[in-house]
C-alpha cells in the first residue's frame, strides 16, 4: 500500500465509520485528561522550576539518605513479597489443581483465599497489629515480650497474606490449563511422579509463576496501607515517604520527584509484563478434548507440605478475621474486654457519610468504568485502526503505575483552573475509573477474543447496521465478561486507597480513610468496625455479581467463566 | 439483455503482512446469471474465500467493481447489499432461540411480528425442522445447526446466497445428504447461489459451473463435465478427479494434435489443450485419468502399447488400483473394473498398457 492510499484511509475513517470515529475521540479526550494530563504535570512538577529544565528536585530528594534508603527499601520489599507470594500461591494452586483432596477442603482454600482479594488493604496490617504488635493477642498467648514486629518484617509479612491470592489465582489458571496427558507421557516413559513434578510441572507454569513474580512486584511497590501501619519510621518506602511529603511538609515537588523514583521501576514491571503476554506459549483450550485424563498426583512429601502450609495459612488468615470481627465488638483493645456495640453506633452514626459517599462513588465509578472499558475492550479487539497499540498501552497506564503516583498527578493537574476538581466527586470517580477498569478491559478483550467474528458478520449480513449488531449479538455475548470486570472495578472502589487518600475531601469522604484514621489514632476497635462493615458490604455486593454471572452465562451453556477467573488479576 | 445475478470486474484484493504485499485474489473476472449454482474450488489459501467474503461485503477489494443484479455494490455495506451469507460454524446466534435466529434479520428489516412468525414458521418447514422454534442451538446436532443457518438466510430472500465451506463441519454421511438438500432447495426457490468448498465431490455434484481457483488466480472456468474432460492446466487435471501426468518427447504437433514418441518407439496421439503453447522440440505432458487405462498381459515386441511393470495392486472392490512403473517417464496409477473370474496382475509382472485416445488429453510442460 501507498503512502498516499494509507493516507486516504485515514481521513476516511469519519466517513467510512462514524460510530468508531467519535467513539476513538471520545476514548482520547478522556485519555487525555485523565491519563496524559496528570503524568504530564507530575513530571513537570519533577523536571521544571520556573519553566526551565533541571534535576535540583530530585537532587534535593536524594540528597537526603532517608529518601534513598526508601528507594531501596521499597525494591527490597517488593522482590521479597512477589517471591513468598508467589510460592504460597504456587502451594495453593497445587492443593487445588494436583490433590484428589475432598472437594469441600479445597472449596475452603478457595474461599479463604478470596477474603485478602476483597478486603480493605489494611484489613491484615490491623489484625496482625492486634495479634504479634504491642499488646497483641498472640504473643501474650505465647507469652513472648519485646517482639518488635513494625519494620521490614511485619511489612513484608502482612503484604504477602495481602497479595499471595493474586497469584494463587494466575497459577491456577495456568496449572488447569496443563495438557494432562503430558503427565501421562512422562509417567509412562518411567518418570517417577517427582521427577515428572520437576521436569514437566514446573518448566510448564513457568509462564504463569513469571507473571506472578510480576505481578506482585508491582503491587507490593505501589503499596500504600501496609508499610504506613507496619512500616514505622525505620523502614520508610517511597509511597509513604511521597505521602508524608505532601501532607506532611506540604512540599508538592518534593512529593513528586518521589513518585516519580517510584514510577521509573513500576513502569519497567508493566513493560516487561506486556512483553511477556506479547510472546506468550498460549495454553489453549481447545474445547473438543476427547478422553479427558486425570492430572497425575504431587510426591508424597510434596503433598504432605502442601497440605501443612495451605492449611496453616488458611487457619490463620480466618484468625486473622476473626480478631477483627472481636476487636470491633470489645470496648478498648486488650485492655477492656467487654462485650459492646458502641463501635458500630459510631461506624452507623458519625461514619454513615462515609458509608454513603463510598457506595455512591464506587457505583458511579463502576458503572462508567465499564462502560469505557466495553467500549475500550472492543475497539482495541475488533476494530483496525491508526494507533491501536498506542491506545491500549496508554489506556492501561494509571493501572499499571502506583496509586501514589496517580494520587499526587492528580492533585497536581486537577488543583487549579481550567479544570479544578480537587475535593469533588469527579475526581475520586476518575482516579477509580482510569485505573481499576484495566480489569474490565481486559476480561472484555479475552471474552471477544472467545466469541466468533462471525456471529457479527451474520449479522449485519441479515441486514442490521453495526449498533444493532453491537447491541442485539456482541454485548449480551460479553456480558459476562463485563460483569467480572465491574466485580473487580467495585471491589477495588470500595476497598482501594493509595490514590484516593489525596483527594479526599470534607465534601467526599470514603471507609477506608476513615478507617486509616482511626488506626492513626489508635482507635483500633473503631477501625475494626469500619473494617466489618466495609468487608460485609463488598460481599454483598459480590454475590450479588457473581449470581449475575452465573444467570447470564447459564443461558447458552458456556463455560467461560474460567476465562474470566484468568483476567481476575 | 438480463440483469445478471453478479458480475465481477478484475476484482483483486491485497494484503499486507510484515510490510510484504499478498495478492489473496487477483483480477477476477466472473458473470453469474439468475438461478445459477457457482461453486468455487481450490486448496485453502487459494483466494476462494476471499472472494466470496468480498462478495458478501465483509472485506472490500483493493480493486475492482462487484455488481449485484445490476447494481455496483463495490463499496456497499454488507448490511446493505441483500445477500445471505452461511458460515463454515453457522455462527447461530447462542443466545437466541431458533426461532430468533431466523426471525433475526426479519426484525432489523421491520417486519411485523405476525409476518415474522409465518416466514419463520415457513422456512423451519423448508429446511425440515418445523416445531424446533424454542430449541436453542447448543440443543441442536450439527446439521440441525446447519439447516438453521440455511433457514435464517433464506427467509430474507436474498438476491445472492453465499456459503463458505458450509458443510465442513459434519461428518461424511450427514454431507452427502445435506448438499443433494441444498441443491434441492436451491434448485426448488431458484435463488442465485455461491458456494465455497475444497471437496471436489461436493462440486461435482452441486455446481452448475465450478471455478477452480489457485493462488488467487482464476485457473478455469466450467461444468464439472468440461473440467474433467479438457482441464486447461496441470493444477486443474489434478485437482478435479484424479489424473496421472507423464511428461513424454514430442513427435509432431499438427492443428490441435499431438503426437509423442517414446525412446522404445511407442507412438501416441490425442488432442491438445493450447497446442499453441506446446514446444515441438520438446516436452508436452499427457493427462489421462486412471480409470481410461486397460492393461494386457506383456507381449515382447509389441511397441505398439506402453509398457510397464507393476509395482503394486490393490484390491478395492468395484476395481483394482495398481501403480505401475514406467521406467524414465515414472509412475502410473490405473484403476481397473473387476468382475470375478479376472485375475490380478501380480507386484513385478510386466503389462501392456492402453490408454483411450479419447479420454487423454495434451498440455504444455
Amino acid at each position: 500500500m501507498t503512502k498516499k492510499q494509507e493516507h486516504q484511509e485515514k481521513s476516511i475513517l469519519i466517513k467510512k465509520d462514524p460510530a468508531l470515529f467519535s467513539a476513538l475521540a471520545a476514548v482520547w479526550i478522556s485519555l487525555a485528561v485523565f491519563i496524559f494530563l496528570p503524568l504530564l504535570k507530575l513530571l513537570w512538577a519533577t523536571f521544571f522550576i520556573n519553566g526551565s529544565f533541571s534535576f535540583a528536585n530530585l537532587e534535593k530528594i536524594l540528597r537526603k539518605p532517608y529518601n534513598v534508603k526508601a528507594f531501596w527499601n521499597s525494591i527490597i520489599l517488593a522482590t521479597s513479597v512477589s517471591i513468598s507470594g508467589t510460592f504460597i500461591g504456587y502451594f495453593f494452586a497445587l492443593a487445588v489443581t494436583r490433590t484428589t483432596w475432598p472437594k469441600i477442603l479445597k472449596w475452603f482454600l478457595g474461599a479463604v483465599s478470596i477474603l485478602p482479594l476483597i478486603s480493605p488493604p489494611f484489613t491484615s496490617s490491623i489484625s496482625l497489629t492486634l495479634a504479634l504488635g504491642p499488646n497483641g493477642m498472640l504473643l501474650k498467648a505465647f507469652g513472648i515480650k519485646n517482639l518488635n514486629f513494625y519494620g521490614f518484617w511485619g511489612t513484608w509479612f502482612s503484604e504477602t497474606l495481602t497479595y499471595f491470592p493474586v497469584a494463587f489465582m494466575v497459577l491456577t489458571a495456568i496449572l488447569s490449563t496443563m495438557d494432562a496427558n503430558l503427565d501421562d507421557a512422562a509417567l509412562s516413559l518411567g518418570a517417577s511422579r517427582g521427577r515428572m513434578f520437576r521436569t514437566v510441572t514446573i518448566p510448564l507454569s513457568m509462564p504463569g509463576i513469571s507473571n506472578s513474580l510480576l505481578l506482585l512486584f508491582g503491587s507490593s511497590l505501589a503499596d500504600f496501607a501496609t508499610p504506613l501501619i507496619l512500616g514505622g519510621h525505620t523502614f520508610p518506602v517511597l509511597p509513604t515517604q511521597a505521602y508524608l511529603q505532601i501532607t506532611g511538609m506540604y512540599d508538592l515537588r518534593g512529593g513528586s520527584s518521589l513518585s516519580f523514583l517510584l514510577l521509573i521501576p513500576a513502569l519497567l514491571v508493566y513493560l516487561f509484563q506486556r512483553y511477556l503476554i506479547g510472546k506468550k506459549s498460549y495454553v489453549s483450550i481447545t474445547g473438543k478434548s476427547g478422553a479427558r485424563s486425570e492430572f497425575a498426583r504431587l510426591p508424597v512429601a510434596l503433598t504432605i507440605i502442601v497440605l501443612v502450609m495451605t492449611l496453616f495459612i488458611s487457619i490463620f488468615i480466618l484468625y486473622l478475621y476473626f480478631i477483627i470481627l472481636w476487636g470491633s465488638f470489645v470496648a478498648v483493645w486488650s485492655v477492656n474486654n467487654t462485650f459492646t456495640l458502641e463501635h458500630y453506633a459510631y461506624v452507623f452514626g458519625h461514619g454513615s457519610k462515609a458509608i454513603t459517599d463510598t457506595l455512591k462513588i464506587a457505583v458511579v465509578s463502576t458503572i462508567l468504568g465499564s462502560i469505557l472499558a466495553v467500549v475500550i475492550g472492543y475497539v482495541v479487539q475488533r476494530k483496525k485502526f491508526p494507533g491501536k497499540r498506542i491506545l491500549e498501552f496508554s489506556s492501561m497506564l494509571n493501572y499499571a503505575l502506583p496509586g501514589t503516583v496517580v494520587g499526587i498527578a492528580y492533585i497536581l493537574a486537577f488543583n487549579e483552573k481550567p479544570i479544578l476538581l480537587t475535593g469533588t466527586m469527579t475526581i475520586l470517580v476518575a482516579a477509580y475509573v482510569f485505573r481499576y477498569y484495566a480489569t474490565g478491559i481486559r476480561s472484555v478483550v479475552a471474552s471477544l477474543q472467545q466469541i466468533d467474528p462471525a456471529l457479527e458478520e451474520a449479522s449485519m449480513s441479515l441486514g442490521a447496521d453495526t449498533t444493532r449488531t453491537f447491541l442485539h449479538v456482541t454485548i449480551p455475548l460479553i456480558i459476562p465478561a463485563v460483569l467480572a470486570g465491574m466485580r473487580y472495578l467495585f471491589i477495588h472502589c470500595m476497598t482501594a486507597i493509595s490514590a484516593t487518600i489525596f483527594l479526599v475531601s470534607v465534601r467526599w469522604t470514603l471507609l477506608t480513610t476513615r478507617i486509616l484514621e482511626s488506626m492513626t489514632e489508635l482507635q483500633f476497635s473503631q477501625a475494626s468496625a469500619f473494617s466489618i462493615v466495609l468487608i460485609v458490604l463488598v460481599f454483598i455486593a459480590d454475590s450479588i455479581m457473581m449470581a449475575l454471572m452465573k444467570l447470564t452465562t447459564r443461558k447458552f451453556g458456556t463455560s467461560q467463566e474460567q476465562i474470566y477467573g484468568n483476567t481476575g488479576a | 439483455m438480463a440483469t445478471q445475478a453478479l458480475e465481477l470486474y478484475q476484482v483483486t484484493k491485497v494484503f499486507k503482512k510484515d510490510a510484504e504485499l499478498i495478492k489473496a485474489v487477483d483480477s477476477v473476472n466472473l458473470i453469474v446469471s439468475q438461478g445459477e449454482m457457482i461453486v468455487f474450488l481450490g486448496p485453502s489459501g487459494c483466494g476462494k474465500t476471499t472472494t466470496l467474503r468480498m462478495i458478501a461485503g465483509f472485506e472490500l477489494p483493493s480493486s475492482g467493481k462487484i455488481m449485484i443484479q445490476g447494481e455496483d455494490m463495490t463499496n456497499v455495506p454488507v448490511n446493505k447489499r441483500g445477500i445471505g451469507f452461511v458460515f463454515q460454524n453457522y455462527a447461530l446466534f447462542p443466545h437466541m432461540s431458533v426461532y430468533n435466529n431466523i426471525g433475526y434479520g426479519l426484525k432489523s428489516r421491520g417486519e411485523k411480528d405476525s409476518e415474522i412468525k409465518n416466514k419463520v414458521q415457513d422456512a423451519l418447514a423448508l429446511v425440515g425442522l418445523a416445531g424446533a422454534g424454542n430449541r436453542f442451538p447448543n440443543q441442536l446436532s450439527g446439521g440441525e445447526q446447519q439447516r438453521v443457518a440455511l433457514a435464517r438466510v433464506l427467509v430474507m430472500e436474498p438476491k445472492l446466497l453465499l456459503m463458505d465451506e458450509p458443510l465442513s463441519n459434519l461428518d461424511a454421511k450427514l454431507r452427502i445428504y445435506m448438499r443433494t438438500e441444498i441443491r434441492r432447495i436451491q434448485k426448488k426457490l431458484g435463488i442465485t447461489c455461491l458456494y465455497v468448498t475444497h471437496d471436489q465431490a461436493e462440486a461435482l455434484t452441486m455446481a452448475d459451473r465450478i471455478i477452480v481457483m489457485n493462488r488467487g488466480k482464476v485457473e478455469q472456468i466450467g461444468t464439472s463435465m468440461d473440467l474433467y474432460r479438457n482441464p486447461q492446466s496441470l493444477f486443474v487435471a489434478d485437482f478435479i478427479g484424479q489424473a496421472n501426468t507423464i511428461t513424454l518427447p514430442v513427435d509432431r504437433v499438427e492443428d490441435k494434435t499431438v503426437t509423442v514418441k517414446t525412446s522404445n518407439g511407442w507412438s501416441f496421439s490425442a488432442r491438445a489443450q493450447q497446442s499453441e503453447k506446446i514446444n515441438k522440440a520438446g516436452n508436452a505432458v499427457l493427462v489421462v485419468r486412471p480409470e481410461h487405462i486397460q492393461l494386457a498381459p506383456y507381449r515382447a515386441n509389441d511397441t505398439s502399447k506402453l509398457s510397464g511393470t507393476v509395482i503394486s495392486s490393490v484390491f478395492m472392490g468395484g476395481h483394482v488400483e495398481y501403480r505401475l512403473e514406467l521406467g524414465e517417464y515414472g509412475q502410473l496409477l490405473a484403476f481397473i473394473p473387476f468382475a470375478s473370474g479376472n485375475s490380478i496382475f501380480k507386484e513385478g509382472e510386466r503389462v501392456l498398457i492402453e490408454i483411450d485416445p479419447e479420454s487423454a488429453i495434451f498440455l504444455p510442460a
